[in-house]
């Protein structure tokens, strides 16, 4: 009875620890300018839109998010090889990983940058000054909560994988889901309001991003401050739900098939959402079709 | 078929990096059996080395294959390579000291199927997808490889999956504490991962530059082999583990300076603190 007492007080700690994750990882997404949105970023100097905006083109939300947590979790995992203390051992690794992610921040700045020279966009080396140091901050917080998701996972709940193949899971679920919930937000409310309805998508409005803010000029900090507000949280919700849903299906499913059981119950589940996915698609085939140009009535034609 | 369009005119051609690539990198990675040879580890480094020397020859294979119009799937390039990479570096260790020679070969193989796969049975009509998906396989491979053996000290299956842990002060045989069964390659997957297509990626745009995008590759590869060195305190010597971290600081310190002067030379202006600079229309 003890033991189940503690694994649901493990997986209510680790939903908080993750809304904790997602609100900081959306808001590090948001400052870095990484995501969608980013693409009209690197598409303004080309329509003569120059800006202050940074440019953390390191890949797409989930691949660099895994990379962060699979090395923070894997660097923690070799000092606790090393018998460090795992407090201590996650807290270097997250350090580590923020400093990884650091330096690519910038190197992703610089080379997208130096690369727009023809349209004469310069580099501002202020931003990467006064910017780069926010985003890593961010990102310290989203990789130390989740990094330690996956310790308590395999250590206190006893999830058979290691921690780094956790790291680099749970890793591509927190991008996944701040790029998913988050970069509306960051993309329609914030960088698209030039236009109706924050709608980037026209290609004659490509690159018109809000460049001037409400007095000076917009930076990316500016943009953080607004989405760490609505983006963040709602983002750390998504990713909160999901590891504490997820976590439950561990809970019950984990005493079967030696350890196994909860997996292999998840690929179950993976299974039965592909299959509602393809019901749908097809149901939706069915009932909208192709596409078809709306019928001009003969008057609208004369006119 | 897709039309090609150079992102930028190249000072070094292609085919001289694949081949110093491929041999640099060989060459490198047989080095650390120099540790099997003396019954030391100090040169588990060369893993490193060996991993970066792949990681600018990816790079150079990713601008190739990205100048047909792959825009955004310039990450998934590189997800490509190591998702091959890794199948084909986990058999291969079991070949003992042919294990980097048995890597490469079924890496190319597999590499070249998925190129076959991609360009005719998806039908992207890309003219070098096959040969470059082969080489990229075989650069995930042998990145993958090279970091291990930085990391262990070895390239064999046998070793990479025998760990110990002490416990009361007793060393105990557990599978969970070594290379492999403690999920390092997850680490070395992503490090390498992210490193290949970042250079291509963030290097991007009209005004790219080769040196410039090589010289990110290498501070990308030397950033990742800070990284493995401070995992290969949990594997191998102190002091074989330090010199490897030192090799790694300085050549990660002198590329990355080198980056900002490139950056530097490229940039329309270098501006600190100043206003946004408004185009004539």
């Amino acid at each position: 009875m003890e033991n189940i007492v503690l694994s649901i007080g493990v997986a209510a700690f680790a939903g908080a620890l993750a809304a904790v994750a997602g609100a900081a990882e959306d808001t590090e997404s948001n400052i870095g300018s990484q995501g969608d949105p980013n693409s009209q970023v690197q598409l303004a100097p080309q329509m003569g839109y120059m800006h202050r905006i940074f440019n953390k083109a390191v890949a797409g939300e989930p691949p660099s998010w895994a990379l962060w947590i699979a090395l923070g979790a894997g660097v923690a995992w070799a000092f606790m090889a090393m018998n460090v203390n795992p407090v201590l051992a996650i807290i270097l690794g997250s350090v580590l990983a923020s400093f990884v992610q650091g330096v690519y921040a910038t190197t992703a700045y610089l080379g997208r940058t130096a690369s727009l020279a023809k349209f004469g966009q310069p580099v501002y080396v202020d931003i990467l000054k006064s910017v780069t140091p926010v985003t890593t901050a961010h990102a310290f917080v989203a990789i130390f909560a989740t990094v330690t998701i996956c310790y308590l996972m395999n250590a206190v709940l006893g999830h058979p994988f290691p921690l780094p193949i956790l790291g680099i899971i749970w890793g591509i679920a927190l991008g996944a889901a701040g790029s998913a919930v988050g970069n509306p937000y960051y993309g329609k409310e914030r960088q698209y309001q030039n236009q109706k309805f924050g709608a980037g998508v026209p290609i004659s409005a490509s690159g018109n991003i809000v460049r001037y803010a409400e007095a000076g000029e917009r930076s990316s900090l500016d943009n953080g401050w607004f989405t760490a507000k609505y983006a963040g949280p709602a983002s750390g919700i998504c990713f909160g739900l999901i590891v504490f849903f997820e976590l439950w299906r561990h809970l019950i499913f984990e005493h079967y098939f030696g350890g196994w059981g909860s997996v292999i119950v998840g690929g179950i589940i993976v299974l039965l959402i592909t299959i509602m996915a393809r019901f749908i698609e097809v149901w939706a085939r069915k009932t909208y079709g192709p596409y078809t140009a709306p019928e001009k009535k003969p008057d609208e034609e004369a006119a | 078929m897709t039309v090609k369009v150079e992102a930028s005119a190249d000072a070094i051609p292609h085919n001289t990096l694949l081949i110093v690539g491929l041999i640099g990198s060989i060459v490198c990675i047989y080095l650390t059996y120099l540790n099997t040879i003396t019954g030391l580890d100090v040169f588990s480094f060369f893993g490193g080395i060996g991993a970066i020397i792949a990681l600018i020859w990816g790079t150079s294979t990713i601008k190739r294959l990205c100048s047909y119009g792959i825009g955004t799937g310039v990450p998934s390039a590189g997800m490509v390579a190591f998702g091959a990479g890794i199948i084909a570096m986990l058999v291969g260790t079991k070949f003992g000291i042919m294990s980097p020679v048995a890597a490469l070969i079924i890496a190319a193989v597999s590499g070249a199927i998925f190129g076959y796969l991609a360009d005719s049975v998806l039908n992207m009509k890309i003219p070098v997808l096959v040969q470059s998906l082969a080489e990229l396989s075989i650069i995930g491979a042998l990145t993958i490889m090279g970091f291990t053996a930085m990391a262990t000290g070895d390239f064999t299956f046998g070793v990479l999956t025998a760990g110990t842990i002490s416990i009361f002060g007793f060393a105990v045989p557990a599978a969970q504490a070594s290379f492999v069964g403690g999920g390092i390659t997850a680490v070395a997957f992503m490090l390498g991962g992210i490193a290949i297509q970042h250079p291509f990626n963030a290097a991007l745009g009209p005004s790219n530059t080769q040196d410039r995008t090589l010289m990110l590759a290498a501070e990308c590869g030397f950033l990742s082999m800070i990284m493995m060195a401070i995992i290969s305190f949990a594997f191998i010597s102190m002091g074989s583990a330090l010199l490897g971290l030192l090799i790694a600081i300085i050549g990660w310190g002198y590329t990355y300076a080198q980056f900002i002067d490139l950056s530097k030379r490229d940039a329309a202006d270098w501006l600190d603190a100043k206003m946004i600079v408004e185009t004539e229309d």
